[in-house]
């Protein structure tokens, strides 16, 4: 996390009504905005509309973006998950993920992290996680990365939603415990 | 009145984006408003932030940066709105402390109702009895009049049934919006007739009434939730 980072030279400029910095900022980081959408929302029409206006929020908001407390990407990916997850529940829990793809997506989830990036943080999570019970830790993944809803979720695992919430909320608090302790 | 385990909860369920419709736009209204709420949601984002690199990349066919582009545009020609969007946002964080402080004093707090804007023309309004708990998101389109009520959890009780009212000065008497539905969004044309000024600063309330609204036309059971905007017209 610091000003120096490219993406965040690049935001900085866009903030202050650089068009060409935020061309550049849109073309180093729209394939990664768009995945992210196209994992929660599938649709691509749907998506396409979506990224458009995370873009135009990302430079509505681009002020408020402080470099010293988190980094450009997180941000970023940050605005577009929020959008596309609001939109699923906007359009209610029978077209979010059907059972299939959670049930797809959960097979991929062996060790999430472990042949990604080691650093720190990353491997941090990724012990952390492993903390977790197997199910509690597919359905958070499921939630991050798919934007399952709790009622996905309740489907998926066959437990009543409130069972999924206290997984949730318990989940998160034993991942807050582990990655501080 | 929630405690940091609380608040560190939501913000984390927030993040990991399993919060309903309600639950997420009131942490949206807060969140402006509540700095504790927002640095716990930039803490979870920050958190879970490696999960990012398990997210694919995907390419679009057309380049979409001109349409972004002109839609930049068409903001530009409301400069002066973003920036009394940036006073009112400072006021908002001023009132929030406000609030914080009132809330420790006051815990037997009533109803209370915040509002927010989503887009450059629809007002969000949420209805609620504490700050945790919203019952109703009133939203309206003011391109197009059409008011949208989204129910969270309530249950009127037998043989009763929720009125939505706009309360405002200038009328002597509460008009009633309808009758709203506890289980589904209700949908209707009846802020047609009034102007943005009056939407913006009406107070919206729920009473109980009986079944099939109240025969009166004015409020005869008890106001359920209700709160005044706190938000001018943008």
């Amino acid at each position: 996390m610091s000003e120096d980072h490219p993406l965040a030279k690049l935001l900085a400029r866009a903030a202050g009504g650089d068009r060409a910095s935020f061309r550049a900022l849109y073309d180093a980081t729209s394939a990664k905005l768009l995945g992210t959408i196209l994992r929660i929302c599938k649709d691509r029409d749907l998506a396409r509309d979506l990224l458009q206006e995370v873009y135009v929020k990302i430079w509505q908001n681009a002020r408020s973006f402080d470099a010293t407390q988190s980094s450009p990407v997180t941000w970023m990916v940050a605005i577009a998950r929020y959008r596309a997850i609001d939109e699923m529940r906007r359009r209610k829990p029978e077209t979010s993920g059907s059972e299939q793809e959670l049930d797809d997506a959960a097979a991929e989830f062996v060790d999430p992290l472990a042949s990604r990036d080691r650093r720190e943080e990353a491997a941090r999570l990724s012990q952390c996680l492993d903390g977790l019970e197997a199910e509690r830790r597919q359905a958070i993944l499921l939630a991050y990365c798919y934007g399952a809803s709790r009622e996905s979720l309740a489907e998926r695992f066959a437990r009543p939603v409130a069972t999924i919430k206290t997984w949730l909320r318990r989940s998160l608090t034993q991942l807050r415990g582990c990655l501080e302790g | 009145m929630s405690t940091p385990d609380d608040l560190d909860a939501l913000a984390g369920e927030y993040v990991l984006g399993t919060l309903d419709l309600v639950e997420r736009r009131a942490v949206d209204a807060r969140r402006s408003r509540e700095p504790l709420l927002d640095a716990a949601i930039r803490g979870w984002e920050d958190r879970l932030a490696p999960l990012n690199e398990l997210l694919p990349e995907a390419t679009l066919e057309a380049d979409l940066f001109p349409s972004i582009s002109a839609a930049i545009d068409r903001l530009g020609a409301d400069q002066g709105i973003a920036h009394l969007n940036r006073r009112i946002r400072r006021w908002q964080w001023a009132a929030g402390l406000a609030s914080a402080a009132a809330v420790v004093l006051a815990v037997g707090l009533g109803a209370s109702m915040l509002l927010t804007r989503t887009a450059q023309t629809e007002l969000v309004a949420l209805l609620a009895k504490d700050a945790t708990s919203p019952a109703f998101v009133v939203s309206v389109d003011l391109a197009s009049r059409q008011l949208t009520v989204l129910p969270s959890a309530v249950e009127p009780p037998a043989g009763k049934a929720y009125e939505l009212w706009l309360v405002n000065a200038r009328y002597e008497a509460p008009r009633s919006l309808g009758l709203i539905s506890p289980s589904a969004a209700t949908r209707s044309d009846r802020l047609a007739s009034y102007s943005d000024e009056v939407i913006a600063s009406s107070t919206l309330a729920v009473s109980l009434e009986p079944d099939g609204g109240s025969p009166t036309g004015k409020p005869t059971g008890p106001v359920v939730f209700s709160g005044r905007f706190v938000h001018p017209k943008i």
